[in-house]
């Protein structure tokens, strides 16, 4: 009887089980990379029905983001604004720019007939994450945490993954976002541009104990008892200029930020 | 080694509560389903294993080659914003409004949650003088706004017409109306309390001077009506004042329950409910009814009687207090009574000027007449009673005349304005309806829903709901109140007073109208005639127009200052002689001439709410029977006639008959049949129609709810129904606890020594968990110091078990329901349990032996017709160390930091470990998409009728939009195959948290203000039996409820260690009463 299988078959197991480990390595790898928030939601820029450019309101203008997301530092959405708010400047008898412009047929359509301008969802949670923005805003973060520098976007694009693993990042190290009420729609902010005198000189107003942001700069045991002894701490600690860590720090611990990483936080 | 955990043996000689006579008797039926949190038949059958297991590969098979396909496409979503702004509204945030839902007995202020504009939920008005919690009708209300199946376009015999057609047959009918100057025309009002409607309707008298005025309700209290006409006066309205009423003496009057009286809410009762020292007083309550009620389980002495019997305990009183008219009927009375009632009345004399007696407002007019010269001989009015004079209403004719007319056939147009259905409920409906049909007579219905009145009318109008219409209405004391829309009508319906406007010329009906009125908010367009209505009521009441006033006044829900003034005249109990005379005493019913009592049911109240299915699938509170209706039956003559549970029985009286299912209540007096009104009706939708059977067939008089002579035959068939008593079982463990006010004094701290209570050791639990105060000691524990600690107590002396909560939870909580046949699987998704007890008092320690067993030591059909009835409401206890926790695979149920027992829906997989390891039953599992999938109709698939969820993908899978609008926004619409349960309206504390983030922005108060979150169920509950709060702010209500004596916690000897805990009944027995030895004889007594 001959050899029914040739001599190399004698290897093909072996071959085959190496294979399946690198196709298996290469499927989670696949799987971890392109079937993630990161991959799927970032990059997503849909074209919206009215050619509405944050760049030129939002960056160029320098509108606040406020005036048009008027709601955002009290509720849970951020509202899209009503055609009567784009009418403030557009509209006919009142600032009147542009107002024949053919970018703007749609909104003018929209007020005659009352029926909504569909602007395409961009950021998308879903149903079962109850995300709240006003709890962010009154709290120091800021939008370009969250959205990416806007005011740089001709058309609004997905900046952030905005995955559960990405908000627990941040929920568990908030430091890295923290800032002061006033930067929050200043989507240009830098922690370097920070005063570091008015900085701690703010704290100080509010009636928090030197010692206590001492403490919280260079950990247990050091004292200050005035603004030049912080100021020097500071400096020793940080360097010349001011760091997000510091800022971070300082906001956490006086503010009490406690970001929840309960599933209730998000999921009810 | 494993530890092997056993609940203690219950023991044998305590006294013991349960739910079913099947408990009692240990029947293999029930014993087969014991302890299993799914029971058998309660999981998948074999087919239906074999169905979704085939559907589970199909559909797999189909993801997995779409799946490439899906991951790279995104669904595309848009954002629709308003282009005008609306006024006041916030995208993402609630809105309330304060409304009154106005009904027969008085205002229900009510404060409503609206969503963009939906409205979502209802809760009592705190502000409102008589505000607090709300009962189950009201709290139900907001999802009759949005059945899909309710009266959309008029109809004509049947057909469908159009709103032009319906104002020409109005204008017609208005027409011949002015020539005959109304002499043609008839008006049957419902009772109502609406200064407009009542205004209108004398307009309409003065428009047609001839014009006859009828007013009819199916349940309405003509008997107590004649009555305080004759004594009181007319127009004077007794006003109870419960909160200063220590001994209360009800005469078959469910004033906790569906017999509201007007006056204090009924917080003011259980206020004096519950103790927490040796020096507080307590109030005592004395009831006497043949079946039980809410009332009856709230008393502290109880005596099951006859309802024919009635009169003569009134007598009874009435000549024990001197009263000399009463003393012939009195003599009647059937040995034993006077004994239970000498004591009593004693009781009340010793408390004059603090006591008062209640009636039924469905018995007659001698027994109110006797009860008006019992208070007024007790001193309650002025003291407990407060008589009012409230404004006059046009003179209406009753049911017995609107028959006279129609048969004297002067009217040609009969307008029924009554919420009752004329065709449906009237006193022998089919004769009546005959009677129109034969004098030619064109009924003009106005009504919500498609009934028979509304199928037979020449002409049906829509009724708008009342969150959609302009209106008024007075509460109990005659506050006046605004009605409010919160949104246009869904279905174009007119409102009452709009149809009263139609009949005076001054409006048209239909979409027309509601087209020219753009929804601007605050003020509605002036051309609005209902609402122009209003304003000119408003005008008159507050004394001018004044625009502050009336926004002031619909802001708050009620004009200040307006309540009725006090009436000057004394009750004039000289007539009552003459009243009591004209009664024909009723012999107590036999066993062959057995006596029927027809009632209002806890879920349809007459039958109006008959579509409302969170009230169906809500368990009668005290047979926990839901979607039908049955007789009562006491368990003597049950067990006389053999019969089992939910056998028909067919009951012949008067020449009417039915066949009902009956069921076997304990509690009810023999020889007495209840039957709960409102069901049968046919044709009014999914929901109601065609469940129950129709009880009214067997009324042929008006005013008549006590029939006599009644015979009983018992029919082969048995019927399914779905009674939830024997379901989530505690397994019979000692959960109840309740003592005597003696037993308190004695020892304050009695329920937490009761059981295993007094001796467990520390730190027992199995359970591991984040558990106690964090400190040095217990570094693992909960912080108190920077987060909240939220904790819930539930006062068991308060509860009257009347079930607001479980719908207020349903309505809260977006928790679907799953329909009679669910229910019967005990799939039934209401977080909360209104678990129902029985206890027999004289069956207890030292009456049987020690090593008896249940089938032998049962109690008597005579004791069980004696049984004490007690309720305590369960949800999730949110146990520290909680046992579902741990069983979790996928870390779907953990704990918060701020104590809850959390639910991730979204990561539940559905293995139900959770379910099974919770000792108290506390969680539900979704069996089906229910929310989806409508579980209550059924669908042809090849041919073959079955039922929607079982039809698989070839069901209906569709969302009833109108039913969508309701949803809560703020919570998870649950899917199949996840577990849920109560989760302390986490979205509510959650939302106060970040209010509070709001607020404080960069400073570090971070928590909420004292006792501002509350929970759905303890807003809605109208006894102010639960508090809910932060455990960790020593200010809060809940903290002070906590430190009660009463606390004590459920199973705590397994340490579970929940946040919710409960405070023990107390009763307050009069020491002189018979059988007072027996009344809450204390649950262990071993201590």
């Amino acid at each position: 009887m001959g050899n029914f299988f040739p001599r190399w078959s004698n290897w093909l197991p072996l071959k085959l089980a190496i294979a399946v480990v690198f196709i298996a390595f290469g499927v989670s790898v696949g799987v971890a990379y392109y079937f993630t928030p990161k991959y799927t939601r970032v990059g997503y820029e849909p074209t919206q029905p009215v050619p509405f450019s944050h760049k030129i309101h939002a960056g160029q203008l320098g509108l606040d983001c406020r005036y048009c997301h008027s709601f955002v530092e009290n509720s849970s959405h951020s509202n899209v604004p009503t055609n009567q708010t784009c009418f403030n400047c557009h509209g006919p008898g009142k600032g009147n720019i542009r107002s024949n412009s053919p970018k703007l047929e749609m909104v003018v359509k929209a007020n005659e007939t009352g029926a909504s301008i569909p602007w395409v969802k961009v950021h998308k949670a879903p149903d079962y994450v109850y995300f709240n923005h006003s709890a962010h805003l009154n709290r120091g973060i800021s939008c370009v945490s969250c959205h990416g520098k806007i005011n740089e976007m001709e058309v609004v694009r997905h900046d952030q993954p905005q995955s559960m693993g990405w908000c627990l990042d941040c929920h568990r190290n908030p430091e890295k976002n923290l800032r002061p009420l006033e930067f929050v729609t200043n989507l240009n902010y830098k922690a370097g541009d920070l005063t570091r005198a008015d900085f701690y000189k703010g704290l100080l107003d509010k009636k928090i104990p030197a010692g206590e942001i001492a403490t919280a700069i260079a950990g247990k045991g050091t004292k200050a008892d005035n603004l030049d002894q912080l100021l020097a701490l500071a400096e020793k600690t940080y360097g010349k200029q001011v760091t997000q860590t510091e800022v971070g720090t300082q906001i956490k611990k006086h503010w009490q930020i406690q970001p929840p990483e309960n599933c209730t936080a998000c999921h009810r | 080694m494993k530890r092997i955990w056993k609940h203690p043996e219950e023991p044998q000689n305590a006294k013991r509560y349960w739910r079913s006579v099947a408990e009692l008797d240990r029947r293999e039926d029930f014993l087969k389903n014991l302890g299993r949190e799914f029971p058998e038949g309660d999981t998948l059958t074999e087919d239906e294993r074999e169905n979704s297991r085939r559907e589970f590969l199909k559909i797999m098979g189909a993801s997995v080659g779409m799946m490439g396909l899906a991951s790279c496409r995104r669904p595309l979503t848009n954002i629709l914003p308003y282009t005008q702004h609306v006024e006041w509204m916030v995208p993402g945030k609630s809105l309330l409004y304060a409304t009154t839902m106005p009904r027969s007995g008085g205002a229900t202020p009510l404060v409503v949650t609206t969503h963009e504009g939906r409205p979502t939920h209802v809760t009592g008005n705190p502000l409102h003088p008589l505000g607090g919690g709300i009962d189950t009708f009201a709290q139900a209300s907001v999802l009759d706004l949005y059945d899909p199946e309710r009266s959309q376009k008029p109809l004509g015999a049947g057909k469908e017409l159009s709103w032009a057609k319906a104002n020409d047959l109005i204008a017609a009918a208005v027409a011949e109306a002015k020539k005959s100057s109304g002499a043609s025309l008839g008006v049957v009002a419902g009772a109502t309390t609406s200064p407009t409607y009542l205004r209108l309707l004398g307009e309409l008298k003065a428009a047609y001077p001839q014009v006859k005025l009828f007013q009819y309700e199916a349940v309405g209290g003509e008997g107590q009506t004649a009555a305080n006409k004759e004594v009181l006066g007319a127009g004077v309205k007794p006003f109870l004042k419960l909160g200063s009423a220590m001994r209360i003496l009800s005469l078959d009057c469910d004033f906790l329950g569906v017999d509201p009286v007007a006056g204090e809410p009924i917080s003011a009762f259980t206020k004096h409910r519950a103790k927490e020292a040796k020096t507080a007083d307590m109030n005592r309550l004395y009831v006497l009814e043949n079946r039980y009620t809410l009332t009856g389980g709230m008393a502290d002495h109880r005596k099951p009687i006859a309802a024919s019997l009635i009169p003569v305990a009134a007598a009874l009183i009435a000549s024990e207090l001197g009263d000399a008219s009463a003393k012939a009927l009195a003599d009647t009375a059937p040995a034993g009574l006077k004994e239970w009632i000498a004591p009593a009345v004693r009781d009340l004399i010793d408390n004059k000027g603090k006591a008062v007696v209640l009636a039924g407002s469905r018995h007659g007019a001698e027994v109110h007449a006797l009860v008006a010269s019992i208070n007024n001989a007790l001193g309650a009015f002025g003291s407990t009673i407060e008589l009012l004079q409230s404004t006059q209403a046009p003179e209406m004719g009753g049911f017995a005349e609107l028959q006279a007319a129609v048969s004297g056939g002067q009217i040609k147009t009969l307008v029924s304005l009554t919420p009752s259905s004329l065709y449906y409920d009237a006193p022998d409906a089919e004769a009546f309806s005959k009677l129109v049909a034969e004098k030619g007579v064109k009924l003009i219905h106005v009504g919500t829903q498609k009934n028979r009145t509304a199928r037979h009318a020449a002409l049906h109008i829509p009724a708008a709901h009342y969150l959609e219409s302009w209106g008024d209405a007075c509460a109990a004391d005659g506050t006046y109140s605004i009605v409010q829309p919160m949104i246009a009508p869904l279905y174009d319906g007119a409102s009452k007073i709009e149809v009263l406007l139609a009949l005076l010329g001054r409006k048209k009906l239909g979409p027309a109208e509601a087209a020219a009125a753009p929804a601007a908010a605050g003020a509605a367009p002036a051309e609005d005639a209902a609402y122009t209505a209003v304003r000119d009521t408003f005008a008159s009441v507050a004394g001018g127009l004044d625009e502050k006033k009336w926004n002031f006044t619909l802001r708050d829900g009620f004009l200040k200052g307006s309540a009725f003034a006090k009436a000057s005249a004394a009750p004039n109990v000289a007539a009552v002689a003459a009243i009591v005379a004209k009664a024909k005493p009723a012999a107590a019913p036999t066993d062959d001439s057995l006596e029927v009592v027809l009632t209002v049911d806890s879920s349809v109240y007459d039958g109006r709410y008959i579509n409302n299915a969170w009230l169906q699938e809500a368990p009668d509170p005290v047979t926990k029977l839901t979607w039908d209706n049955a007789a009562w039956i006491g368990s003597v003559t049950f067990r006389r006639l053999g019969l089992k549970e939910g056998q028909h029985v067919k009951i012949t009286v008067g020449g009417a008959e039915i066949e009902i299912p009956a069921i076997e209540a304990p509690g009810h007096v023999s020889n007495s049949i209840t039957l709960p009104l409102g069901y049968g009706q046919k044709g009014v939708g999914v929901v109601g129609g065609g469940r129950g059977v129709n009880a009214y067939v067997l009324r042929k008089q008006p005013g008549t709810f006590v029939l006599s002579g009644a015979k009983v035959e018992v029919l082969p068939t048995i019927a399914e129904l779905a009674i939830t008593q024997d379901q989530n079982t505690m397994e019979g463990r000692a959960v109840y606890r309740e003592g005597t006010l003696d037993t308190f004094n004695k020892d304050v701290t009695f329920a937490q020594k009761t059981g295993m209570d007094g001796h467990i050791p520390e730190n027992i639990s199995f359970y591991k968990g984040q558990v106690g105060v964090k400190s040095k000691e217990n570094p693992d524990g909960f912080d108190y110091e920077t987060k909240h600690q939220w904790g819930m107590v539930i006062d068991l002396s308060k509860c009257i078990g009347c079930t607001a909560c479980i719908v207020a939870c349903q309505s809260e909580n977006n928790i679907p329901v799953v329909g009679k046949d669910q229910v019967r699987k005990g799939r039934v998704m209401q977080w909360i349990r209104m678990d129902r007890y029985f206890a027999v008092p004289k069956w207890g320690k030292n009456e049987v032996a020690q090593e008896s067993t249940y089938a032998v030591d049962n109690p008597t059909p005579e004791q069980l017709e004696n049984a004490e009835m007690v309720h305590q409401p369960l949800a999730c206890q949110q146990c520290e160390a909680a046992p579902c926790e741990t069983v979790c695979p996928v870390n779907a149920t953990v704990h918060t930091d701020d104590g809850l027992n959390a639910m991730a829906y979204n990561r539940c997989i559905g293995t139900r470990y959770c379910a099974n390891n919770c000792p108290y039953t506390a969680r539900r599992f979704n069996w089906f998409d229910y929310n989806k999938r409508n579980p209550l109709i059924d669908t042809k698939v090849l041919g073959m009728t079955v039922g929607n969820l079982y039809a698989g993908p070839l069901g209906e899978k569709k969302e009833d939009e109108s039913l969508r609008l309701q949803r809560n926004p703020n919570v998870t619409v649950r899917m199949r195959g996840v577990i849920e349960k109560c989760t302390y309206c986490v979205q509510r504390i959650e939302s106060a948290k970040i209010l509070q983030k709001q607020v404080q922005r960069d400073s570090k108060n971070f928590r909420v203000p004292t006792d501002t979150v509350k929970t759905a169920c303890q807003q809605s509950c109208p006894a102010d039996a639960i508090v809910f709060g932060d455990l960790a702010d020593k200010k809060s209500a809940v903290v002070k409820a906590k430190a009660s004596p009463r606390d004590y916690q459920l199973l705590k000897y397994i340490g579970t260690r929940p946040r919710t805990s409960y405070l023990a009944r107390l009763r307050n027995p009069n020491k002189n009463m018979p059988g007072a030895e027996n009344i809450a004889v204390w649950s262990n007594n071993q201590f």
